[in-house]
């Protein structure tokens, strides 16, 4: 498929009509409602704008369900649609709309199948505060869960790191600086040199960036009112599995040395088991793409980390596209790597349907 | 029961009928995780390696 008549193609109508609509976080209500009218298009079940906002659509009435959660919001910063080489240029491309554009168009390709409901979830605040796929966590309890974002067809992605934000705090009597007192500043400065050293010491023996914690110092800021000057940094980490709240306390704690700091947010790591009938299915489908599946795990964070321990089934992430380019100003998507996913995925499902039907009565976690 | 060799240590896998395509089984011998490609024959490959990546 060269050309620009590739715009038009009825394979990519999903795909190009999200692209077209900039949906930067907090501004998705235009892509939302149009994916919406393009699910029912296709014929599935029904589809609505839930009450967060998320495009949701489903196909079939179950017993079991198959949740299929993309995110339709992306970060700012629009980068007009294009094709240039048989490449689409445009924000969202891989993050994360053609994921989700190749779930609607694979669900449409499968339709309904006995015994099993296919849901499409389009969440609103992903790159935010994940206020759509929170909405989302007592209203559902599908027996899969599969993750759209860009993990390139032939890879699986299993797992992503935590993350939290930290503000830290350090405040002083002003004292002239003749009299070598630490400043607020210099207090902050050797809180996060004090960080550092913790993470080091915490990072030993741990060879592999998934399972290490990383610290990044993101803002730094001073003031002062006169009498009292204040020095405050944010500071980001990126969280192993395994590292929960009170240890990342401890550790915070202990930089500390007096001076203040407060979590703001905290998502723990996430790991999803690999011996599950949905992740065969996948091997399966894309050995029958003629690709070589490999697993992947991600330094970033998704809906997967808020979704996946609240309903406890088999999960992974699948999607095409590189997250290289994740948030860059060169986001593009290889149209005939769309193309292949969506038939991964439509093979994955009808082997999912199967599987559901020999087992009718397990948990398959 | 179904019987191969482990592409890595050549050790012989049996395994029931039970077994299931993309099943990830661990080699008793060498411990390397295999990936059940095809059924009829029984066949065992590598199973993929989990690598890491930067990104969502």
């Amino acid at each position: 498929m060269e050309g620009e008549g590739i715009l038009q193609a009825t394979r990519l109508t999903t795909l190009v009509g999200l692209l077209e609509r900039y949906s930067p976080t907090g501004n998705e209500a235009e892509a939302v409602a149009w994916l919406v009218g393009r699910m029912r298009a296709l014929g599935f079940t029904g589809a609505r704008v839930d009450e967060i906002g998320n495009a949701v659509g489903w196909m079939g009435a179950g017993p079991y369900q198959v949740l299929l959660l993309g995110h339709i919001d992306t970060v700012p910063g629009e980068i007009p649609l294009r094709l240039e080489a048989g490449r689409l240029y445009a924000r969202g491309a891989v993050d994360a709309k053609g994921p989700l554009a190749a779930f609607v168009d694979a669900v449409a390709q499968v339709g309904e199948m006995p015994g099993v409901q296919w849901v499409v979830i389009g969440a609103v605040g992903e790159e935010g505060d994940s206020r759509g796929a929170r909405f989302l966590l007592p209203h559902y309890r599908p027996q899969m869960l599969i993750i759209g974002e860009p993990s390139g067809w032939e890879r699986l992605t299993l797992g992503y790191k935590g993350s939290a934000w930290v503000q830290v705090t350090a405040r002083r009597t002003l004292a002239h600086t003749a009299a070598l007192a630490e400043s607020a500043c210099e207090a902050a400065v050797a809180f996060w040199e004090r960080l550092k050293q913790a993470v080091l010491t915490f990072n030993q023996g741990r060879s592999g960036i998934f399972d290490q914690l990383l610290a990044t110092l993101r803002q730094m800021h001073s003031d002062s009112n006169g009498f009292e000057e204040r020095a405050q940094l944010q500071i980001g980490l990126r969280l192993p599995p395994g590292l929960e709240r009170p240890e990342l306390e401890a550790l915070l704690t202990a930089a500390a040395n007096g001076d203040t700091w407060l979590i703001e947010d905290f998502i723990p790591a996430y790991r999803a088991e690999k011996n599950t009938p949905l992740v065969r299915a996948f091997l399966a489908a894309i050995r029958a793409q003629g690709g070589r599946p490999s697993f992947t795990l991600k330094s970033g964070t998704s809906d997967m980390n808020l979704a996946a321990p609240a309903w406890g089934c088999p999960t992974l992430a699948y999607g095409p596209g590189d997250s290289s380019l994740d948030h860059t100003p060169y986001e593009h998507i290889e149209v005939e790597e769309y193309l292949k996913a969506v038939e991964v995925l439509s093979h994955a499902l009808r082997g999912l349907a199967s599987i559901f039907n020999d087992h009718s009565g397990n948990n398959f976690a | 029961m179904m019987s191969t060799h482990c592409p890595e240590c050549e050790a012989l896998i049996e395994v029931n009928e039970e077994v299931q395509l993309g099943e990830i089984l661990v080699c008793p011998d060498c411990g390397v995780d295999l990936e059940v490609t095809a059924l009829e024959p029984f066949t065992l490959e590598l199973a993929p390696m989990e690598a890491e990546d930067w990104g969502e």
